[in-house]
């Protein structure tokens, strides 16, 4: 696609997300309680669907997709900067669940599950559990093998938005015997089957955005095994390369609305004169602008085939870190009035204005995903080339 | 970025990595004028090579990574402002400048001020003013951009020692230099715009300075690292420190991106920004730098004292730091208003 197309295909979305952006949904969603935000979610949702833009990542033959990267990354800017609702809800069944069918899985698996997805079912994901975070390869959660089913039993964590989702990206031990990312099987779970149990967790935020998964004696037919048994591993990486720098693009550029919010804080306590908040207000743009710089590099590198291991990290690590100045300015900025409890506000995820809750939420992204402490491992050992740590240790 | 922005950078490169000492002025200064550096910035119908502005920026970086003491950056804003003034023998001019006529400029702000037919004033942080014939400057009220000839008597220049070994700057006094005596670039509103522009350029390439000299600094961290044992292991392997390189890699990342996305803006303030940026990451990858690499760090035989003292140096040219902060606060202001 010329670039005057793709300017073409920028001003067709703009125009679209303006005439169908839920009108005031930040309001709306100030102080809403779940069931509401599920409701906002969907309609968007439906939208999105109906237009293409939600499966412009799917190939072409379904409904919006074949779309190039060229033009995903349109979509993404867009959307930030029409600050639209971020689909939180559907996030995995679109990216996780569906490029995992695409790249991984049978012919059956995705003509059962795919139209599924379009018609808004939600799913969530599996992985980490209780003792297995960083180190995801060491999960415990069993499948075990009885003729034609896999029974499973265990628990996960960390599962966003699992208490509404119908299905399951599942990672599971087949085997306990080899190295640990060799005995790894993924399964596609359903939330409905019996012994499946979901108890949301309370978050510093008051939010309940994730949620523990029980399996107790839950039965997988083997036919919802995604690759081999054994080689769940590999599939897992094609999972979390899904969506690979496009949500960066999205929410770095979100940030510059942040910034604005920033000032509207400042203007409000009247410190927008004050000349140590100006100056460091001239230390964060700069590095908002950089963020923004690095994920639009780092997608323009994927769109020309010239990733590197490591290049990804980097855009996370950085997001991480700015995000995080970002938002404690704006605790800052708002003194002793930001320590009083004010609105919450469900779906905009980072940048909400409520900085106190803004500064607590920005620690999902310094944590989840690959904690800034597993990406620097990665810079180092990956990108910088230095040598891994001993494996000598082990418990007495 | 486009392909011929990372060609030239490559091929820059390439011939920095084989000088073997680094900031070496007339080594720099020689490959400079043999390899046509000076001219990639001119349009092809004034004699240079036609290939805008980001590729004196290109060659820039390559030349931080030496830690380069030719006065590259004062003859690019030359090129630049004798390409946009209104004199007929331009064509004349550049080639000399092409050909090793050395012109220099002030790498800091103010100094100079214009009364009646005169110019008087010191201009400080002029780089390599002995070895130039030539000196591009403006006045303090923005009235004029002109260049003058350094052997005027009225011109006088002194050396200062700087911490910073690697280049050379001088102080350069007018006592009344007759505006007669000059060649003048732009005047008035023409020479705001002509101003605006070079100090654009001044700090793109300081930008770029440290953006090379900070990458090339963190890899001779990781090498150090990597080959130095200690506790019976490469010092690599401890994770305290790979954690610090993986944070230097982050700022060298943060730094080049914002500068390499600049490139095209017409915009001061988002320049100042890229500016302020790398120079601030190139300190602080700079003094980890030196910490990381423990004793032989202090050692003036190992170059690291040499990137060190850049880096300090670099903040206090071009647009300070303040300046640059405060511009980006009006930008955002100015952009939600």
């Amino acid at each position: 696609m010329s670039e005057t197309q793709l300017e073409q295909f920028r001003q067709e979305v703009r125009g679209w997300l303006g005439d169908n952006i839920p009108q005031g949904w930040r309001a709306a969603m100030t102080n809403a309680e779940q069931p509401a935000f599920v409701e906002l979610q969907q309609a968007w949702f439906k939208k999105l669907v109906e237009q293409g833009y939600a499966t412009p990542h799917w190939p072409e033959g379904w409904h919006g997709g074949g779309r190039s990267l060229a033009e995903q990354k349109v979509i993404f800017e867009e959307v930030a900067r029409a600050d639209a609702p971020r689909l939180i809800l559907y996030f995995v069944a679109l990216y996780h669940a569906a490029c995992t069918l695409f790249e991984c899985g049978s012919q059956a698996q995705k003509d059962k599950y795919l139209p599924g997805i379009l018609n808004g079912e939600i799913w969530c994901q599996g992985f980490s559990e209780p003792n297995a975070g960083s180190d995801l390869a060491s999960l415990k959660t069993r499948a075990e093998r009885r003729g034609d089913k896999y029974i499973i039993n265990g628990q996960k964590t960390w599962s966003t938005m699992a208490q509404y989702a119908d299905r399951c990206l599942l990672l599971a031990r087949t085997d306990g015997s080899g190295p640990p990312q060799a005995g790894l099987t993924y399964l596609l779970l359903d939330m409905k089957a019996k012994g499946v149990s979901v108890r949301p967790i309370d978050q510093i935020t008051g939010d309940d955005e994730f949620a523990e998964i029980f399996f107790d004696d839950v039965e997988v037919s083997v036919e919802d095994r995604v690759g081999e048994e054994g080689n769940g591993w590999a599939v897992a990486q094609a999972t979390l390369a899904s969506e690979r720098g496009l949500t960066l693009v999205e929410l770095t550029q979100r940030m510059r609305g942040g910034l604005s919010m920033l000032v509207e804080t400042l203007k409000s306590q009247g410190r927008l004169d004050d000349p140590h908040m100006r100056q460091q207000l001239g230390q964060v743009i700069p590095q908002v602008n950089a963020a923004c710089a690095v994920a639009d590099r780092y997608l323009q590198k994927r769109i020309s085939d010239q990733e590197q291991v490591g290049d990804a990290s980097i855009v996370k690590l950085y997001y991480a870190q700015v995000l995080r100045e970002l938002v404690r300015l704006g605790v800052q900025s708002e003194g002793l009035a930001g320590q009083y409890h004010g609105g919450f506000m469900r779906g905009a995820t980072q940048e909400t204005g409520n900085w106190a809750l803004d500064f607590m939420n920005s620690y999902n992204w310094s944590i989840a995903g690959g904690s800034n402490e597993v990406q620097r491992n990665i810079i180092a050992e990956r990108m910088l080339g230095m040598p891994r740590e001993p494996k000598q240790w082990q418990l007495s | 970025m486009s392909v011929e922005f990372q060609e030239l950078r490559d091929a820059v490169r390439q011939v920095v990595d084989g000088l073997d000492k680094l900031g070496a002025e007339q080594d720099y200064w020689h490959q400079c004028l043999e390899l046509g550096w000076l001219m990639v910035a001119a349009p092809e119908e004034l004699g240079g090579l036609g290939m805008g502005c980001e590729a004196a920026v290109a060659v820039q970086l390559e030349l931080g990574r030496g830690l380069s003491g030719a006065p590259y950056l004062p003859a690019v804003m030359a090129v630049s402002a004798i390409c946009d003034s209104g004199l007929d023998d331009k064509s004349e001019r550049l080639e000399k400048i092409f050909t090793g006529e050395a012109i220099t400029a002030a790498l800091v702000d103010g100094g100079l001020s214009a009364s009646a037919q005169t110019l008087s004033g010191t201009l400080n942080a002029v780089l390599s003013a002995d070895s130039a014939t030539q000196l591009l400057f403006w006045t303090d009220d923005q009235s004029l951009v002109a260049i003058a000839d350094l052997s005027h008597s009225a011109i006088s220049a002194q050396g200062r020692d700087t911490w910073d070994t690697t280049r050379r700057l001088f102080d350069v006094e007018l006592q009344s230099l007759p505006v007669a005596d000059v060649t003048v670039l732009a005047e008035g509103r023409s020479a705001q715009t002509m101003i605006k522009q070079l100090r654009m350029q001044r700090d793109l390439g300081l930008a770029a300075d440290a953006v090379g000299a900070s990458t090339a600094l963190l890899e001779m961290t990781v090498e150090h690292l990597n080959t130095r044992i200690q506790f019976r292991r490469p010092l690599a392997m401890f994770q305290a420190l790979k954690h610090r390189c993986a944070d230097m890699k982050t700022l060298c990342e943060a730094s080049e991106a914002l500068l390499i996305s600049v490139l095209d803006t017409d915009s001061d303030a988002d320049v100042m920004a890229a500016k302020q940026m790398a120079t601030s990451h190139y300190a602080t990858v700079a003094e980890e730098a030196l910490q990381l690499h423990g004793g032989i760090g202090m050692a003036v035989e190992h170059p690291c004292h040499l990137y060190l003292k850049r880096a300090m140096l670099n903040p206090h040219l071009g647009t300070s730091s303040a300046a640059c902060a405060e511009s980006a606060v009006q930008a955002l202001l100015d952009s939600v208003a």
